[in-house]
Order: structure tokens, then C-alpha cells, then sequence
């Protein structure tokens, strides 16, 4: 509670260089400048501009790409194989797609993104004031990791790809460093989603401890009142301590008489008590005096000195109004991660679905490569089996990642309420139950839950879903493609047969039942495929 | 049967020795620990790598029997390897946390009992019924069975040498089994935690029951406390004891009500004071409630403390075991989808006619069962745990229901209930038993298994084994 509000530092402040990059390659539109002096994203018309531009260029250049490789699929497509290739086909645009999807949300929600981080340094400032301080330094940390990641993740595949499997005698397969670029944007623009979910998470989570630090430094408080009632010598603390309660009882009555009279004014009543409080705890003696120069991530600097322990749940109207406080700040950042899951939606959604089909797609061409059988230029990288197994790593690890942030996130929100309880019942103490007990049902009615889009939530459940869905489709996929492959057999060999047949019919003037049977041979052959 | 099963997987290197102290020799105890993976490692990179010693590279060993194999033993690997890692992450750090914390629960629940006067009763809860000792000894002979046959089988066919690829075939599944085997432990304390606090509840509420009709006009106005205290001695059959206990603190009363006065004259209100009393009580008092207060709802803030601990010792259980249950039960899932597999497509055709291919298809099907007979205990304790835990909110809206004397006149007792159940809706969104929030540990994840092992049996069940068969000339 100091008398000034010193500036909290800025979410914004960690996102330096991820902005400095995600502007640089077009992800983010905002005010380049602007954020440099103020750490404040604005709209900007010239990086909207910008954007678009790099936008078209992308798409110009992978469509490029995509022509330039497209004379290798033509064997793809002389050779049959059908199913590999109307696969091929659908999945040749979901990467510019959802390259697509995170660069034109970007665009559309320019000017909500900086209201979301303003609305996070309002609640740091809340919770500043609620002595409970939130480390901000380690995200900086964790978006180099990231960075760091990201950048090895896609040289390393691009290149063994480029290496290995493309024929770059030609010089437009230079062109092949075009297919890096839609899964790097869409990865920085889930890095700025992550990153601001885990700065959520750990908003959530600095509620939580300061109310279990309330609960500590009552159950001590508690121990120091038990163990001065047994010893006869600090008499006066004695006396001093007990007036808490019989204070707090004398309000209670207080309350409870304003809430006979008109049940429904409880809260009413509770403003009326913080006008009392003030001056009643004042006759404290050593209440404020530790109060004040306590900083927040230490509970008590002097743990063991014979002096009192404070302990603030033990002074209920005092500590309503903070809980109050931490269940309205707990509140916002609920809206807020709401408000987060609303702008990326439909990036997310796009993300799910390209890491689901992707990854499908990838296991199948890797079955296919293995097989010898020809697959679509552009998932060349499944020809070798450990270019494959990085590129599922870091496909699944985008994907997985967000999940199990959403997930924990939301735990955590959940968590709240828990440590809530955990105050009413160590202090036991009626009013505070009151307070307690209404503020939960407060936070049972928000929490926090992610989802695509409202099709599914974020949570490891719907891993769990889709991992079994991958391996069905994958089962299905490679039995068709079994199948296919025997049908494929059987008719070349019975053309060959077909052919020496022909042959000893033109001798002995049989042709004209040959087609016949034929026709009767492919059908048979032909119907027990896929059983 | 704890103790066997404890020295079992001390045996094994899935728990350090003298797990329960911290400072012992540090050595010591972690050695069995690294001395397992290695052989383990090593008999799996021998096989793998000098193609020595393993099955596949027998002459007699067919494609079927090769490929079923070779799953076999890299399942296994997977499931080895991801136990081990997680066992040694966790170390003995949690053992310690968890006795710490347990006796910490008991003592209080000791307390508790005391001023329940449920202690006589303790000596049937030691007692284990007929279905826990059913259960071990089938537990028991289904593993010793598995082991006996393999090793058996092994020994027939690589001699001296079976070691080797024992280790790479049966010895995963049973290491990890056996850490089951330790969340199975872990999670059984804690519902048996559960069930006596359960227990103490419904003391309460039987109590509350009782105390229903004697409610009476005589003290309404003055004291809350008296009435929950009166009444019960009379019914109770200690009852000289009681009365005893009880006369210190009427006078006690009897002092605080004259003190009283020249506040209520302050005040103007005769009723409300009541909560300061409870209060003084509460902090001064405390360790004197002990003795005086010989009914039971004084224990309900304790209960609910207790509640509350247990529960956080789940969560802690559950974050050490919850990651291991996963690979096991992915295990367990392929093995059996396999096993049914190779039982119907191959060994219903052409058993009898290669050991080795036998020797691998009743292999597939002993662990099957083995691994599913344990996934099913693990599923069904959880379950019961989240349940007994569930039971206890209801007695207490039970309670609060038949609104017993101690809740007339005094808010506390609703407000600490209303808390409580609160509470617990909180927990029920925030905790059950799950392995890492892939999907709950409850009956629930039999029901969604079976469903996909279905759906996987009828893709599986339409190849075509025939063709493959009589290439091995197995079939005519």
C-alpha cells in the first residue's frame, strides 16, 4: 500500500525482439516505432500496408512453388496411385491457408491486440496494489527459447530437405526455401498467442499464492497465539491480540443489524464497515507499522523475533476487501483470456487443423516412401523417415504446446476458488465465511475455457481424441492404399498374362473370349480388395 | 502384501531403498535404480544390434512370429523407458512428502476419532475383508504364472542364455505393473483416508438425528453452545465422564455470561454476541476442546481441514503417478488389441504347428490379461476414491439438511458447512484422478477403450492372414 503507484513494468516490455521480427516478416501490422518508446501497440496504416504486401508476395511466391514443382506430379498422376494424390492435392494450399488465416486476423484485430495488453498492465497494477507482485522477467527468457527453437526447427528441415531431396542443380529450386515460410509466420504469431497465455497463467497462478501466503502466515499466526496463551510473560501482546476478534465481533454485529434490516444490502453494508475500519485498526498498536514496509514475495522478514505475528485474515473486514479485490482481478484476467481465445479463434482453429491433417498426411507418405511408391512434390521431406520424425516433432509440439498451456491455464483459474476456501477455513470465522462463501460462487460462475472456435475446447482430453482419430484414419488410409496397391498388382500382372495370351490367342484365334476373361479376372480381382 | 510388493519393486529399481528417510547414503540408494535400465538397456541393444539372443533371429521363426515379436519388445522398450525416466525424476523426494503429510492426516484424524468417541470401533478397520486378500492372491499367481511361462519357454529354447531375452520380453510389463502396483498402494490410503473421514461425518449426522427431538425452548436466547453440549452426554453411555467434563465448562459459561453484560449493555442486542464467545473459545480454548468437548460436530472444522489435505495429497499422487499410468495403459491397450488379433487370425489356424509362433501368441494374450487385470484395479480404486471423497459433501448437505441443534442460533456452523461444499465443487472442477489430462481414471475410460479397441479389432480383423500363412507354409 505505498502512497504512489510506481509504474509496473509492461508486458510488452519482454516482446522486443518478437516484435521487432513478427513486424519485419509481416505477421504483426502495429506501429514499429511506437512500441519502441511507449511499449504500446497502435494501428498503423503503413504496416498495414506492409502486411498486405508481404502477404501477396507469400502467396505469389508459394503459388510459384508450387507450379514450379508441379511437373514432377505428373508421373504422380500417370502412375494412378489416386489416393495419394487427391491427398496431395487437398493439402497442397492449407499451409498458405493458414498462413493466410493468422496474417488477416492480424490485420482485422490490430487495434483490439493493444487493448489486451493495456488491459493486462491494468490488472498488474491491481494486483501490484494487492501486494502481489508478478515476475515478468522470466518471459523474455521463454520467447528466446522460442525464437530459438522455432529458427533451428525450420533451418534444420528446410535445409536436410533441400540437401537431400530437391535436385538443386536447377535454380528454381531455390524455390524450394518458399515452403519454410507459411509454417515460420504462423509459428511466430502462436508464439505471441503462448506467450501471452503463460503470462495469464502466472497471473493466476500470483492470485493463488498470496492467498495461500495468507494462509501460512495465519496458521503462524495462529501457533504464536497458542503458544502465548500457554507462557504467562507477554501478557500485554496477549490482550493486544485478542482485541482483533472481539473488534471484528462488534462489527459483525454491526453488519448483521444493517443485514437485518434489509437482507439484500450485505454488500451495501460491507462499504459502510471499510469506512470503520480504518479507524478502528488504527488502535492497533503494531498492525500498520509491519504492514507497510512488507514487500510482496516475503512473506515476513522477521520470522521468529518475539514479536507479533499480523496476520490479516484474522481481521476480517480488512481482508474482504482484498479478497474482494483479487476475486475482481481474478475476474478480469478471465475476461481477458477470454478476450485472447476470441482474437486468435480462428487462427487456432486453422492451426488444429493443419497440425491433425498434417501429421496424418505425413505418416501416410512416409508408409507410401517406404513402399516405393511415388508421393506429391511438396511432402517430399517424408522420403527419408528422420526428416519426418522432426517435422511431426515440431508440428505436434506447436500444437500439444498450446494445448497444455490452455489446459493448465485453466486449471489454475480453477485453482482460485480452492485457495479461497483455504482462508475462510483457517480463520474460521463467521464473517469471513460470509465473504468467503460468496465470493466462490462468484468464481465458480467464471472460469476460463479455451476452444477453436467453440468447436472444441483446448484441453488434453481433445488430444487424447484426436491422437486415436489419427491412428483410425491412418489405419484406413494404409489399408486402402494395401488395397489399391493389390488391385494394381493384379491387373499388370494380368496384363502381362493378358499380353501372352494374346499372343497364343492370335496364334490359335482365341481373342475373343480373352477380353472376356478379362473382364471376368479384374472384376475378381478387383471386389476382394478391401476386405 | 504392501511390504512384498514394496520389496519387490526396491528389488527391481523402481523405488530407492530407505525411501522414507532423506538423508541416507546417497549411493546406496539409487544404485539398484541404475543398475536395472543398463542390464535392460544392454540385453536390448545386444539383441537389437548383434541380432544375437533374440527371437526374430532364430531359423525357425517366421514373418508372423518376427513382427509380433519385435512389437513385442519395443513396446516394451517404450513402456520401460518412460517408467524408469519418471521413477528416477521422481525420487525419494515424494515418499517423504507423502508419509510426512499422511501422518500429519492421521493425526488429526486420531484426534478426531477421540472426540467421536469412535475409538472402540478401530480395531474392524485394520481388519481387511475377504476380496482385498481374494484379490492379491489372484493378482499374484496371474504374474507368477506369466513369468513362470515365459521364462519356461525361454529357457527351453535359449538355455542358459534366456536372461537375455527375458529381459527384453516379460521384464517391462512387470516393471511397470509394478509401479502401478505403487499408485494402486498410494491411491488405496488415501480412499481408506477418505472412508473414515466419511466415517466421522456420518457420526455426526447420526448424532444430529438423534439430537433433533430435544431441542428445546429453555436456552434459545442465551447460549447456542450449551445445547449442542447438554444433550449428548445424556445419550452417550460414558455418560459420569461426560457430565465430568462437562461441569468446568458450564461454570466457564456461567463466568462469561456475567462478564458479558456490561458489553450487551453497550450494545443493545442480546443475541448476537454469541459469535465473539465462539471466537475466544476457538483461539483460547483450543487445546482444552479436547477434553470438554466430548461431541462430535466439534470436530467439523477439523474434518473439513482434513477433507481439504487429502484431497491436495491426491492431487500430489496423482502428478507423480498420472504420467507413468499413461504409457501403461497405451501398453496395455496395443497388447491387447494384438493379442485378440494374433489369437484369432493365427492361432486358431495354424496352432500347433511352431512353437515359437505359439510361445509369442500365448505371450501377447497371458500380458494382455495381466496388463488389464491391473489397469482395471488402478481404474477402480480412483474411482472409488473419487467417490468417497464425493460422499462426504453429501452427508454434510445431509446435515445441513436436518438442521441439528448446533446450527440453530449460530451461523458459524451453516456458514463453515456452505463453505465446505463450496469448496468441494471447486475441487470437483479443478481435480480428479487423470493421467496428465489425457483422460480421467474412472470407469468412464473403460467404457472409451473398448469403443476404440472395437474399432480398431474390425479394421485389424479384415486382413488378410491367409496369403501370408501359407507363404510360411504354415497353411495348405
Amino acid at each position: 500500500m505505498s502512497q504512489v503507484t510506481p509504474m509496473v513494468q509492461p508486458l510488452l516490455l519482454q516482446f522486443q525482439q518478437l516484435f521487432f521480427l513478427s513486424k519485419v516478416v509481416g505477421v504483426l501490422p502495429q506501429d514499429l516505432t511506437k512500441f519502441r518508446h511507449k511499449n504500446v501497440l497502435e494501428k498503423s496504416r503503413n504496416g498495414m500496408i506492409y502486411m498486405l504486401g508481404m502477404l501477396a508476395l507469400y502467396v505469389g511466391l508459394y503459388n510459384l512453388l508450387i507450379y514450379s514443382f508441379s511437373e514432377e506430379d505428373r508421373t504422380l498422376k500417370a502412375t494412378q496411385s489416386t489416393l495419394t494424390f487427391v491427398i496431395g492435392l487437398f493439402l497442397t494450399y492449407i499451409g498458405l491457408i493458414m498462413m493466410a488465416t493468422d496474417q488477416v486476423t492480424a490485420l482485422f484485430n490490430q487495434g483490439k491486440l493493444g487493448e489486451l495488453y493495456e488491459r493486462i498492465r491494468v490488472v498488474d497494477e491491481r494486483l501490484y496494489r494487492e501486494q502481489c507482485l508478478v515476475n515478468n522477467s522470466c518471459i523474455a527468457k521463454r520467447i528466446r527459447i522460442m525464437l530459438v527453437m522455432t529458427i533451428i526447427f525450420e533451418l534444420f528441415i528446410l535445409l536436410t530437405t533441400y540437401i537431400e531431396l530437391v535436385d538443386y542443380t536447377q535454380w528454381l529450386s531455390l524455390l524450394w526455401m518458399v515452403s519454410a515460410i507459411p509454417t515460420f509466420i504462423n509459428t511466430l504469431d502462436k508464439i505471441w498467442f503462448a506467450v501471452s497465455l503463460f503470462a495469464l497463467k502466472e497471473r493466476f497462478e500470483a492470485i493463488n499464492a498470496t492467498l495461500e501466503d495468507l494462509v501460512t502466515e495465519h496458521e503462524k499466526f495462529q501457533t504464536w497465539l497458542t503458544g502465548d496463551a500457554d507462557a504467562p510473560e507477554p501478557h500485554t501482546a496477549d490482550s493486544s491480540e485478542t482485541q482483533p476478534p472481539q473488534y471484528d465481533s462488534n462489527l459483525e454485529y454491526l453488519y448483521k443489524e444493517l443485514g437485518g434490516i434489509d437482507i439484500g444490502s450485505l454488500r451495501g453494508s460491507g462499504g459502510k464497515n471499510n469506512k470503520v475500519a480504518p479507524i478502528a485498526h488504527s488502535l492497533n498498536s503494531f498492525g500498520e507499522s509491519i504492514q507497510t514496509p512488507r514487500k510482496p514475495h516475503q512473506p515476513n522478514p522477521n520470522p521468529m523475533m518475539n514479536m507479533a505475528h499480523e496476520s490479516e485474515l484474522s481481521n476480517a473486514t480488512k481482508v474482504e476487501e482484498k479478497l474482494n479485490n483479487l476475486c475482481q482481478v481474478h475476474d478480469e484476467i478471465c475476461e481477458i483470456g477470454k478476450a485472447m481465445n476470441g482474437l486468435w479463434s480462428y487462427p487456432i482453429l486453422s492451426l488444429m487443423a493443419y497440425g491433425f491433417l498434417i501429421f496424418t498426411a505425413q505418416l501416410y507418405f512416409l508408409y507410401c516412401a517406404t513402399r516405393a511408391q511415388s508421393i506429391p512434390s511438396l511432402f517430399r521431406s517424408a522420403k527419408n523417415p528422420f526428416i519426418t520424425v522432426i517435422v511431426l516433432v515440431y508440428t505436434s509440439g506447436k500444437c500439444i504446446y498450446l494445448i497444455y498451456l490452455s489446459w493448465k491455464t485453466s486449471l489454475a483459474s480453477k485453482r482460485t476458488g480452492i485457495s479461497l476456501h483455504k482462508c475462510g477455513v483457517v480463520a474460521d470465522d463467521n464473517l469471513l465465511y460470509e465473504i468467503v462463501n460468496h465470493l466462490s460462487l462468484k468464481l465458480l460462475n467464471h472460469s476460463v475455457d479455451f476452444s477453436a472456435c467453440g468447436f472444441f475446447t483446448l484441453d488434453m482430453e481433445t488430444l487424447y481424441g484426436v491422437s486415436g482419430g489419427i491412428t483410425s484414419y491412418l489405419i484406413i488410409l494404409i489399408q486402402f492404399n494395401l488395397a489399391a496397391q493389390q488391385a494394381k498388382d493384379a491387373i499388370q500382372s494380368f496384363n502381362s498374362f493378358n499380353d501372352t495370351a494374346g499372343l497364343v490367342g492370335a496364334a490359335t484365334e482365341f481373342g475373343n473370349e480373352s477380353s472376356t476373361l478379362y473382364d471376368l479376372v479384374t472384376t475378381t480381382m478387383m471386389t476382394p480388395s478391401n476386405y | 502384501m504392501i511390504q512384498v510388493m514394496n520389496w519387490l519393486s526396491m528389488a527391481i529399481g523402481l523405488i530407492p531403498l530407505n525411501r522414507q528417510q532423506l538423508q541416507s547414503n546417497f549411493m546406496l540408494d539409487y544404485v539398484m535404480m541404475l543398475i536395472m535400465p543398463c542390464l535392460y538397456l544392454a540385453s536390448y541393444l545386444g539383441i537389437n544390434l548383434f541380432h544375437r539372443f533374440g527371437l526374430p533371429f532364430l531359423d525357425d521363426c517366421n514373418s508372423v512370429c518376427r513382427l509380433s515379436n519385435n512389437l513385442f519388445m519395443h513396446l516394451g522398450a517404450f513402456l520401460y523407458v518412460t517408467v524408469i525416466l519418471l521413477s528416477l525424476y521422481r525420487r525419494k523426494q515424494f515418499f517423504v512428502d507423502f508419509e510426512t503429510r499422511l501422518a500429519e492426516i492421521d493425526v488429526i484424524i486420531q484426534k478426531c476419532r477421540r472426540v467421536a468417541e469412535l475409538d472402540k470401533m478401530r480395531s474392524q478397520a485394520v481388519k481387511h475383508s475377504v476380496a482385498y486378500h481374494f484379490t492379491w492372491l489372484f493378482v499374484f499367481s496371474v504374474f507368477i504364472f506369466a513369468l513362470y511361462y515365459d521364462s519356461r519357454e525361454l529357457y527351453l529354447t535359449f538355455g542358459e542364455y534366456a536372461i537375455i531375452p527375458f529381459m527384453v520380453s516379460s521384464f517391462p510389463y512387470l516393471a511397470g505393473s509394478i509401479i502401478q502396483g505403487e499408485f494402486i498402494y498410494h491411491v488405496s490410503v488415501i480412499s481408506n483416508r477418505f472412508e473414515q473421514i466419511n466415517k466421522l461425518f456420518e457420526k455426526i449426522n447420526q448424532e444430529a438425528r438423534h439430537r433433533h427431538a430435544p431441542l428445546t425452548v429453555f436456552d434459545i436466547e442465551s447460549e447456542g453452545k450449551k445445547q449442542e453440549l447438554k444433550p449428548t452426554p445424556a445419550e452417550k453411555a460414558a455418560a459420569t465422564k461426560a457430565i465430568f467434563s462437562n461441569e468446568p465448562k458450564l461454570a466457564d459459561e456461567l463466568k462469561r455470561q456475567k462478564a458479558q453484560p456490561p458489553k450487551q449493555e453497550d450494545e443493545d442486542e442480546l443475541n448476537t454476541s454469541d459469535e465473539e464467545d465462539d471466537d475466544i473459545f476457538d483461539y483460547n480454548d483450543g487445546m482444552m476442546g479436547e477434553n470438554t468437548d466430548s461431541t462430535s460436530e466439534a470436530n467439523l472444522p477439523d474434518l473439513f481441514k482434513l477433507h481439504d489435505k487429502i484431497l491436495a495429497l491426491s492431487v500430489i499422487t496423482n502428478g507423480e503417478f498420472g504420467p507413468q499410468c499413461v504409457p501403461y495403459m497405451a501398453a496395455c491397450f496395443v497388447v491387447s488389441i494384438f493379442g485378440i488379433f494374433l489369437e484369432t487370425k493365427v492361432n486358431f489356424i495354424v496352432s500347433g504347428k511352431s512353437r515359437l509362433l505359439d510361445y509369442v501368441t500365448y505371450l501377447y494374450v497371458i500380458w494382455s490379461f495381466t496388463t488389464m487385470v491391473v489397469a482395471y484395479i488402478v481404474l477402480r480404486l480412483c474411482c472409488n476414491a473419487n467417490n468417497h471423497s464425493k460422499q462426504s459433501a453429501m452427508i454434510v448437505h445431509e446435515i445441513m439438511q436436518k438442521k441439528p441443534a448446533f446450527m440453530l442460533s449460530n451461523d458459524l456452523f451453516y456458514n463453515k458447512m456452505k463453505s465446505f461444499t463450496l469448496q468441494f465443487l471447486h475441487w470437483e472442477g479443478y481435480f480428479q484422478f487423470n493421467g496428465i489430462g489425457l483422460f480421467a481414471l474412472d470407469y468412464t475410460f473403460i467404457f472409451s477403450t473398448v469403443s476404440a479397441a472395437t474399432s480398431y479389432l474390425i479394421v485389424l480383423l479384415q486382413f488378410d492372414m491367409t496369403s501370408i500363412l501359407r507363404n510360411e507354409g504354415l497353411m495348405t
